[in-house]
C-alpha cells in the first residue's frame, strides 16, 4: 500500500515532465509477470494493449516488451490458468505485474470434442462450469452432487434422504426417461464413474415395502458418485443435454459431467492441509401434537351404539389410555420421540492434505482426506477416505503428455431404517404411530419393551439395527497425448485414453432377534443377518486423431476422429439368513438362508468424428458424429448415430461491431442427439425362480419385472439450443442467456399391458416427450478495488414437459395410487403431473413434481482480509406427494392434527379432515407445495496477514485461513413436513417428491483452520 | 477418417447380450425338457400362492370375516369395508395378475409340451396336461370368485390375441369343460406323473382306491383325479348342478368318516426363494399389520362351537404384569379377538380339503336327499362339539337346510379363501352381513375389473 502512494505521488511528476512527447513517440513498456503465489516468473502470460490486437507474450522467465501507440493504455494480462488482470500503464518503462493462479480461469475452455476443448468464448453451448473454489469454497460439501446444488442453471438435485452419504437425484433440463436412466454420465478425468445406487440385500425382506401398493423397494441406498472427494476436484463440467453431449452418444441423453481433479503444477512444493469441525441437526421438526385428556379419548373411543358391550370395551381402552397419558403428564415423562430419535447433533471432521509440486516435465498431486459425519440419528453417519494420486509428465521434447489419476476410496455409511414399509418396522412408520407416554426406553438390564403403539420400538430399532453400505473404489485413468507432426500450419496428434472405475461395495443389514418385530412370539423371523456383495467393473477406452490446419486466411480447421470402447460388469449377490442361532450374525448361523445374484455385463463399441471450423474467432462451427453399437441393444452390432451441429458468431470480433459498452456479445446455436439404453433385462422375458417343499421352479415375471421387447431401441433425444453471451462494460457485467427444445423420441416406457396376460407390464418405444426452458445467468463485479470487491451473480432457469406422443395407455407410475396421489403418463400432458382424485372421485390432476422456476443468488463480498460468501436457492412451485401426514393422522400424532386449515368448510381439524379424505378416496390433501428458499451455503473467512505470518512462521507458512461455514442454515418452506426435498423412491425416474417418514435432512454448522505451507 | 472409423467399428463384432440372471421364457415354450417341466411344474406350484394374502384378506373382509388393520395401507379398513373399490388397487389388481400369472405359466408349459422334442410318451402327455390344466382351472375359478357377474377371460394363451370376457355363467361352463377335459387327460395318464408332486399333495396319494404299478408313495395321476373330481364338483355346486355335484364327490377324495383336514395344500417354508404363509400373523399383533376377528363370528356362534379356536382373545401383560385385556382399534373398529387360523408362518393353507367336501355334499343332497344332506351336516357338527342338527328343532326344507349349510361352511372354512362372501352371494343373501359396522360401510358383489383390462 505505501508503494501505491510513492507511485501516485511519482505519476504526477511523471505527467508533467513527459506530457508532450507521450502523444506524438510509440512507448514501450518493458516489464516481468510474477506469480502472485510464489513469485516465480510466469512464462508465456498474453499482455495486449485492451481492446485492440496489439500484444505480446511474456517469455520463459516472465519478461515481456510491449510497444504501445500512446500512454496511458490499458494492459490486458492473462494466461491460461491465472485471473485476468488488468493494469493501467501511465508512464514507459519498466512495471511488474503480478497474475494469480485461478481456478475460474479453467472457464476458459470448455469440452467440445472427446479429445478437444474450446475456448469457452467460442463456445456454442451454455456448457456450465464450477469451479473448485464454487464447489467447495464456501463450505465443505459432503458429496459432490450435493455440492451442485444451485451452482449452475438447468438442474433439480434433490436430496433424497438426509442419512449422511448421498442418495442425491440429479436430473439436467427435465426428466428426460421414464422408465431408463435419467440421471447423468459422470466422466472423472476420462474414466467413466459408475453412479449405481443398490440396495442392501436384506432390508425388504423386514421393511416389506415392495409388498404393497408400489413394488419399488424404497429402500434408499446411496448413489456410488457419493465416493468422489469433492476437495480432489478442480472443475466439474455440466453438458446439460443432447446438443452439448452428443458426442457421447448412446449414453449421454441424460447429459454429462465431466470433472478435472487437481495436479500439480511445476514450481515448489507446495503442501496445504486443512481441518473442519463442525455439527450437523435436523432442519426442521414436524413437531408433536399438543394432548389434551379430551383428545386421547376420542381418539381411542370409537362409539358403537349398536354394540353397547363393544362400546364399554372401547371406552374402557380408552379411559385406560386417557390415564396413562394424565399420568406421565403428571410426572413429566411425556417423551418427544421425534426429538429423541432426531435430536442428536452429528459431529463432522473433515481432514485434508495435500502435497503438489514438479520439475519441468513431471508434476505431481498427492491427496489424502478423512471426512466423518455422524448423522442427526445414533448409529447413523458417514466416513470417507480418499486417497489420490496425479502425475503429469511430459516427454519427447514436450511432443508427449502423459497424464495419470489415482484414486482409492474407503467409504462407509450407516444409513439407518426408514421409508415407508408394509410391517411397522421402520423408524420413521413407527414413530407415526408412537404416543408420548409409551415407555420404550430400555432399562438397566438393556431390555427393551415392546411399542404398545407400533409393531416396532423406534429407539431399540436405532439402537440395534444395522443398515451399511461399505465401498472399497478404485478409480484409475490415464491419457497419453502425443504430437505426431508439426508445421507452421499444421499438426496432428494422438490421444490415448483408458480407465478403470472398480469397487466392491458390501452391504450389511442386522436385524438382531431381539427387536420387537423379530421376535417369533410376534412373528417375526428370530432374527435376520443379510449381506450383500456386489463387485462392480466399468472400463473405458478410446484412441484419437486430431488434426489441425490453419490456412493464410486464419481460417483454423480442426479434424478428429477416433475410436471408443467400454465395457461394464455388475455382480450382486446378496444372502439374507433368518431365524439365527443365538446372537451369531454370520450368514451360517441362521436355520433359513435364501441367496440371490444378480449379473449385468455390457458392452459398447463407438466412434466419433468432428469438423471444426474457426474463422478468427469470429464465427466458429463445428460438426460431429458419433456412432454406438451396444450388446445392450435387441441387435448387438447395429449401430446407431448421434449427429451433432453447432455454431457461434463472436460479433464483437467484427470490424463493424462499435458498441463499446457492450465488450463481448455472442450468438450461438447447437443441435445433437444422444441416446439412452434401455435398462438392464429390457430385451428379455426372464423367469424368476421359485420354491416350494423343496422343488426348485420357474415362474414368469411379476411386477416390477416386465414383459421384455427384443426389438427395444435406445431413446433418442434431440436437443436444440440457441442463446447469446454478452459482457459489458469490460465483462464486469456478463449475461448467458439460452433456450432449449429437446425432444426424446421413441421413449422407452414399461406401460402396463392386460393383467390376463399374464404380465402386468411391458417394455415398448411408446411415446415421444419434449422439455423447454430457458436459462438466464447474470454475474457482475460490483465493486472492485484493493480493499473491499463484491461480485454477485443471479441464476434464472424453468422448464416444462409434454409427452407429445403416447402409443399406450395413459398409465400411472411412481406413487401409490389415484388415491394417495400418484405420477401419470399421458399425451398431451407434463410428464411431471401428479393425479389424483378429487372429493368427487373425478381424477384430476391434482400438481407436478417440475418447479415453476428456480433461481438462485450468490454473493461473494471481500473486505481487506475478510471474506463473505453465499448462495441462496429458490425453488418456487414444484409439488410432493407428502404422505407422513397421513400417516401420523392415522397415528393421532401430527403436529396440526388439531389445527383446521386443510377443510376449505373451516370446520373438520386437519387430522380427521386428511383421514376422512383418505377414506373417501380423495388424494387432494397429499399434494402439496414443495417451494423452499434456502441459504445453501454461507462462509466467512479471514486470512491472516501475510506480515503476520512472515513474522510468526519465519516463512514457513505462506497462507492461512481461518473461517465458519454452514449448509441450509436458513430454509423457508410452507410444506408440511422436514424438508421438502425427499424421496421415499430415491433418485432414479420420475418418483423423486413421495414423501413418506424419510430420514429427516440436516444443516451444517463448521468452522475451518487451512494452512498452505 | 470416418471411413476409417466406421470400418473399423463394423469390423469389430459385439456379441448380443443376454439375460445372465434367469431362463428366457422361450427356452420353455419352444421346446420343454423333462428337466425344465419338472422346474415349470414347480414353478406354477409355487406361483399359486402369489399375493395369496392379498386375496383372501380381499374376500374375507368383503364377507366380514374378519378386519385386515395395516397402519401403513389403510384402504383394508376403507374401500373395502365401504364397497368403493378402486380398479387400479392392490386388493383388485395383485391377486388378478397373480392368478394370470400361473395361467400364463402353464399356457407356456402347454406351448412347450407341443413343441417338445423330449422323448414324453404319450401317457406322460396326458398326465402333463391334465395336471396343469386342473390347476389352471383353478386358478381360473379363483379370478372368477372376485370378478362374479364381471366375467372373465378364458383363452388367454396369445398375449396379442387374449380371448373375449365371457360371462359369469360362461366362464364357470369353461372352467368345467377344462377341468372335464382334464380328468379325461388324467385317466389316460398312465400310473405316473413325469414329474413330482411336492408334498401338499400327500394327502390324496391313494385316494383313488386304484394301485399304483409298482405302488409307490407318490400321487399318481387317477389320485390326482379326485383332486379335480373335488374342484370340479364345487364349480358345479357353485352352477347348481346339483345331481352332478354328487357324481364328482363321489369320484374325490371326500371321505364322510375321514379326517376333515385330508386334502390338497399349498405348503410354504422360509428357504430360499420359497416363501412364508403370508396369512399368518402373531397373536397380539399389533395396528402395524393385523387380522382382527369380526366380532359377529364370535356373537354368532353356537355355544361350544369349537371352531371358535380358530380366534383367540387378546390379551397381554399391562406394565404391572397383570395380564389384561388387549384389544385392537383402527379406523373406529376395535376387536377384541386375533384370527388364529394359521399357527405359523410355515402353516400350509389348503386348496380344498374334506370339510368342505362333506359340506358340498350336502349341499348337492339339500333338495333331492335332505336325509343325507343332514347326516353330512351332523358329520361336521359333531366335529365341532355340536349336538346334531335335529336337536336345534329347525326344519328341513330346502332353505332351512341352506341356511344350516351356510352357517357350517361360515364356520368350518372361516378365514380359508373368502367362502363366506361367496356363498352369501351364492344364495343372494349378502344383507346377512348387516348390520354393518360403521356409517358408510356397505357391502359388494364383486371387485371391479382391473383398470388394465381393456374389456372393449
Amino acid at each position: 500500500m505505501k508503494k501505491q502512494t510513492h507511485f501516485s505521488k511519482m505519476k504526477i511528476l511523471l505527467l508533467l515532465i513527459f506530457a508532450p512527447a507521450m502523444l506524438l513517440a510509440q512507448e514501450t513498456i518493458t516489464g516481468k509477470v510474477l506469480v502472485e503465489e510464489t513469485g516465480a516468473g510466469a512464462p508465456f502470460v498474453n499482455i495486449i494493449e485492451n481492446g485492440t490486437d496489439n500484444g505480446t507474450a511474456s517469455d520463459i522467465d516472465g519478461n515481456f516488451s510491449i510497444t504501445v501507440g500512446q500512454l496511458p493504455v490499458r494492459l490486458k494480462v492473462f494466461a491460461l490458468g491465472f485471473g485476468t488482470k488488468f493494469v493501467d500503464v501511465e508512464t514507459a518503462g519498466n512495471i511488474t505485474v503480478q497474475i494469480s493462479e485461478s481456478s475460474e480461469a479453467l472457464e476458459e475452455v470448455v469440452v467440445t470434442g472427446l479429445a478437444t476443448s474450446v475456448k469457452r468464448s467460442n463456445a456454442a453451448n451454455a456448457v456450465a462450469s464450477i469451479s473448485s473454489e464454487d464447489l467447495a469454497g464456501l463450505t465443505p460439501p459432503q458429496t459432490l452432487d450435493g455440492a451442485l446444488a444451485g451452482k449452475f442453471a438447468g438442474a433439480l438435485i434433490t436430496k433424497s434422504s438426509g442419512a449422511p452419504g448421498g442418495g442425491i437425484s440429479v436430473k439436467l433440463r427435465g426428466v428426460t426417461s421414464v422408465n431408463g436412466n435419467s440421471q447423468p454420465l459422470y466422466i472423472v478425468d476420462g474414466v467413466y464413474v459408475n453412479n449405481n445406487s443398490i440396495s442392501a440385500a436384506g432390508l425388504n425382506s423386514v421393511s416389506g415395502a415392495a409388498t404393497g401398493g408400489n413394488a419399488s423397494n424404497q429402500d434408499n441406498p446411496s448413489n456410488r458418485i457419493a465416493d468422489i472427494n469433492p476437495d480432489d476436484i478442480e472443475s466439474v463440467e455440466v453438458l446439460k443435454g443432447a446438443s452439448a453431449a452428443a458426442i457421447y452418444g448412446a449414453r449421454a441423453a441424460a447429459g454429462v459431467i465431466i470433472i478435472t481433479t487437481k495436479r500439480g503444477k511445476k514450481g515448489e512444493t507446495k503442501v496445504s492441509f486443512s481441518q473442519d469441525v463442525g455439527f450437523n441437526t435436523i432442519i426442521n421438526f414436524r413437531g408433536q401434537r399438543n394432548y389434551t385428556e379430551q383428545k386421547v379419548f376420542d381418539f381411542f373411543f370409537s362409539p358403537n351404539p349398536s354394540d353397547p358391550v363393544a362400546e364399554q370395551q372401547s371406552r374402557d381402552a380408552a379411559n385406560a389410555q386417557v390415564a396413562a397419558f394424565a399420568s406421565a403428564r403428571d410426572s413429566g415423562s411425556l417423551v418427544d420421540y421425534e426429538e429423541e430419535i432426531f435430536g442428536e447433533e452429528g459431529f463432522i471432521s473433515n481432514t485434508s492434505v495435500n502435497i503438489s509440486g514438479g520439475s519441468d516435465n513431471t508434476q505431481y498431486y498427492a491427496a489424502f482426506s478423512n471426512n466423518e459425519e455422524d448423522g442427526i440419528v445414533k448409529n447413523t453417519g458417514y466416513d470417507r477416505k480418499s486417497i489420490r494420486l496425479n502425475i503429469n509428465h511430459s516427454f519427447l521434447d514436450d511432443k508427449a503428455k502423459l497424464s495419470l489419476s489415482s484414486n482409492y476410496i474407503d467409504s462407509k455409511s450407516d444409513r439407518g431404517f426408514f421409508n415407508n414399509d408394509n410391517t411397522g418396522t421402520t423408524i420413521g412408520v413407527a414413530l407415526t404411530s408412537t404416543l408420548p407416554w409409551a415407555d420404550l426406553a430400555a432399562n438397566e438390564l438393556g431390555v427393551y419393551p415392546d411399542n404398545p403403539f407400533g409393531a416396532s420400538n423406534p429407539l431399540q430399532t436405532r439402537d440395534l439395527v444395522t443398515n451399511r453400505e461399505d465401498v472399497n473404489r478404485f478409480i484409475v485413468g490415464g491419457t497419453l497425448d502425443v504430437q505426431l507432426y508439426e508445421n507452421e500450419k499444421s499438426n496432428l496428434k494422438l490421444v490415448l485414453g483408458g480407465g478403470v472405475d472398480y469397487y466392491e461395495l458390501i452391504t450389511t443389514a442386522i436385524f438382531p432377534k431381539i427387536l420387537q418385530f423379530q421376535k417369533p412370539s410376534n412373528g417375526g423371523l428370530n432374527g435376520v443377518a443379510a449381506i450383500g456383495t456386489t463387485e462392480n467393473k466399468d472400463a473405458n477406452y478410446s484412441a484419437f486423431l486430431v488434426h489441425n490446419y490453419t490456412n493464410s486466411n486464419d481460417l483454423n480447421f480442426r479434424t478428429q476422429a477416433g475410436l471408443t470402447k467400454q465395457t461394464f460388469s455388475r455382480n450382486t449377490i446378496g444372502n439374507i439368513a433368518s431365524d439365527l442361532i443365538a446372537f451369531e450374525t454370520n450368514l451360517d448361523q441362521g436355520a433359513n438362508v435364501s441367496v440371490s445374484q444378480f449379473r449385468l455385463e455390457q458392452e459398447d463399441f463407438g466412434f466419433f468424428v468432428q469438423e471444426e471450423l474457426n474463422f478468427q474467432d469470429k464465427v466458429i462451427g463445428t460438426l460431429g458424429l458419433r456412432g454406438d453399437k451396444s450388446s445392450n441393444n435387441g441387435d448387438a452390432n447395429e449401430i446407431f448415430y448421434y449427429p451433432k451441429a453447432s455454431a457461434a458468431v463472436n460479433l464483437h470480433q467484427f470490424d463493424f461491431w462499435k458498441v463499446p459498452v457492450l465488450n463481448q456479445f455472442k450468438v450461438r446455436a447447437a443441435y445433437g442427439e444422444a441416446g439412452n439404453f434401455a435398462p438392464g433385462g429390457a430385451l428379455f422375458t426372464t423367469y424368476t425362480s421359485s420354491l416350494i417343499d423343496g422343488i426348485a421352479g420357474i415362474v414368469v415375471p411379476v411386477f416390477p419385472l416386465a414383459l421384455g421387447n427384443p426389438d427395444i431401441s435406445p431413446e433418442k433425444q434431440k436437443e436444440l439450443e440457441v442463446g447469446f453471451d454478452a459482457s459489458f462494460l469490460d465483462s464486469r457485467i456478463n449475461l448467458e442467456f439460452s433456450y432449449y427444445n429437446k425432444n426424446v423420441d421413441d421413449l422407452i416406457l414399461q406401460a402396463n399391458v392386460e393383467p390376463s396376460t399374464g404380465f402386468t407390464t411391458e417394455f415398448s418405444n411408446a411415446g415421444d416427450l419434449q422439455n423447454r426452458g430457458i436459462e438466464i445467468g447474470v454475474n457482475a463485479s460490483v465493486f472492485e478495488n484493493d480493499n473491499f470487491n463484491w461480485s454477485t451473480g443471479v441464476l434464472f432457469f424453468t422448464n416444462t414437459s409434454e409427452v407429445t406422443r403416447l402409443d399406450v395407455d395413459p398409465f400411472n407410475l411412481g406413487g401409490f395410487g389415484t388415491g394417495l396421489g400418484t405420477f401419470r403418463i399421458e399425451e398431451g400432458k407434463s410428464v411431471t403431473q401428479i393425479v389424483g382424485n378429487d372429493i368427487n372421485g373425478n381424477l384430476v390432476v391434482l400438481g407436478n413434481a417440475e418447479p415453476d422456476f428456480q433461481m438462485t443468488f450468490t454473493n461473494s463480498i471481500r473486505y481487506k482480509d475478510f471474506d463473505l460468501s453465499f448462495l441462496w436457492h429458490w425453488k418456487q412451485g414444484g409439488d410432493n406427494v407428502n404422505l407422513t401426514n397421513l400417516l401420523t393422522d392415522f397415528g393421532g400424532t401430527s403436529a396440526d392434527y388439531d389445527e383446521i386449515s386443510e377443510d376449505p368448510a373451516g370446520v373438520t381439524p386437519n387430522g380427521p379432515f386428511r383421514v376422512g379424505a383418505f377414506f373417501g378416496g380423495n388424494a387432494t390433501p397429499f399434494v402439496e407445495d414443495a417451494s423452499y428458499l434456502r441459504l445453501r451455503e454461507v462462509g466467512l473467512y479471514y486470512t491472516l496477514p501475510t506480515k503476520f505470518l512472515d513474522q510468526v512462521f519465519k516463512g514457513n507458512v505462506s497462507n492461512f485461513k481461518v473461517g465458519f461455514s454452514g449448509n441450509n442454515l436458513i430454509n423457508i418452506f410452507d410444506y408440511n413436513s422436514y424438508d421438502p426435498e425427499v424421496s421415499n423412491f430415491g433418485g432414479n425416474g420420475l418418483s423423486t417428491g413421495v414423501e413418506v417418514t424419510p430420514f429427516p435432512s440436516a444443516k451444517r454448522y463448521l468452522f475451518h483452520v487451512a494452512v498452505d505451507f | 477418417m470416418t471411413m476409417l472409423s466406421s470400418v473399423l467399428v463394423l469390423s469389430c463384432d459385439i456379441e448380443d447380450g443376454r439375460d445372465l440372471n434367469g431362463p428366457s421364457t422361450v427356452s420353455i415354450s419352444s421346446d420343454l425338457s423333462r428337466g425344465e417341466l419338472q422346474e415349470a411344474v414347480g414353478g406354477i406350484l409355487a406361483d399359486m400362492r402369489g399375493r395369496l394374502g392379498t386375496q383372501v384378506d380381499g374376500q374375507s373382509i368383503a364377507g366380514r370375516e374378519y378386519w385386515r388393520f395395516q397402519s401403513s395401507d389403510p384402504r383394508w379398513t376403507a374401500d373395502l369395508l365401504t364397497g368403493t373399490l378402486d380398479d387400479n388397487a392392490f386388493y383388485t389388481t395383485a391377486p388378478y395378475a397373480s392368478r394370470y400369472a400361473t395361467i400364463k405359466d402353464i399356457n407356456l408349459v402347454l406351448e412347450g409340451l407341443t413343441n417338445s422334442t423330449e422323448d414324453f410318451s404319450d401317457e406322460e402327455k396326458a398326465g402333463i396336461r391334465g395336471f396343469v390344466n386342473t390347476i389352471k382351472a383353478h386358478e381360473l375359478l379363483m379370478v372368477l370368485n372376485q370378478q362374479f357377474q364381471n366375467g372373465i377371460r378364458v383363452d388367454v394363451a396369445d398375449k396379442d390375441n387374449l380371448g373375449p370376457f365371457l360371462s359369469y355363467d360362461d366362464s364357470l361352463t369353461a372352467i368345467f369343460d377344462l377341468l372335464t377335459d382334464a380328468v379325461t387327460d388324467l385317466g389316460n395318464g398312465g400310473d405316473d406323473f413325469a414329474f413330482r408332486l411336492p408334498s401338499g399333495f400327500s394327502g390324496i396319494e391313494g385316494a383313488s382306491g386304484i394301485a399304483d404299478d409298482p405302488e409307490n408313495d407318490e400321487v399318481s395321476p387317477a389320485d390326482f383325479a379326485t383332486f379335480n373330481n373335488a374342484l370340479t364338483a364345487r364349480v358345479e355346486v357353485y352352477r347348481g348342478n346339483l345331481a352332478s355335484a354328487e357324481t364328482l364327490l363321489d369320484n374325490s377324495f371326500m371321505d364322510l368318516a375321514g379326517d376333515l383336514n385330508t386334502g390338497v395344500y399349498m405348503t410354504f417354508s422360509l428357504n430360499g426363494a420359497d416363501i412364508a404363509n403370508p396369512l399368518f400373523f402373531a397373536k397380539n399383533s399389533t395396528g402395524g399389520n393385523a387380522r382382527i376377528a369380526h366380532p359377529s363370528f364370535l356373537t354368532d356362534a353356537e355355544a361350544n362351537d369349537t371352531r371358535l379356536s380358530k380366534i383367540v382373545f387378546r390379551e397381554a401383560p399391562n406394565s404391572s404384569d397383570v395380564v389384561v385385556p388387549n384389544p385392537l382399534t383402527q379406523s373406529n373398529l376395535t376387536g377384541t379377538h386375533d384370527v388364529f387360523v394359521y399357527t405359523s408362518n410355515t402353516a400350509p393353507v389348503g386348496v380344498i380339503r374334506n370339510e368342505e367336501l362333506i359340506l358340498l355334499y350336502a349341499e348337492a343332497n339339500h333338495i333331492s336327499d335332505p336325509v343325507a344332506a343332514v347326516a353330512a351336516i351332523d358329520i361336521i357338527r359333531t366335529a365341532a362339539g355340536l349336538p346334531a342338527y335335529a336337536t336345534l328343532g329347525l326344519g328341513t326344507t330346502p332353505a332351512e337346510l341352506v341356511t344350516e349349510i351356510l352357517k357350517q361352511r361360515r364356520y368350518s372354512l372361516y378365514a380359508e379363501g373368502g367362502h363366506r362372501w361367496i356363498d352369501l352371494r351364492r344364495f343372494n343373501r349378502l344383507s346377512d352381513l348387516e348390520p354393518l359396522d360403521r356409517d358408510g360401510d356397505g357391502t359388494f358383489e364383486q371387485f371391479p375389473t382391473p383398470a388394465n383390462e381393456n374389456r372393449q
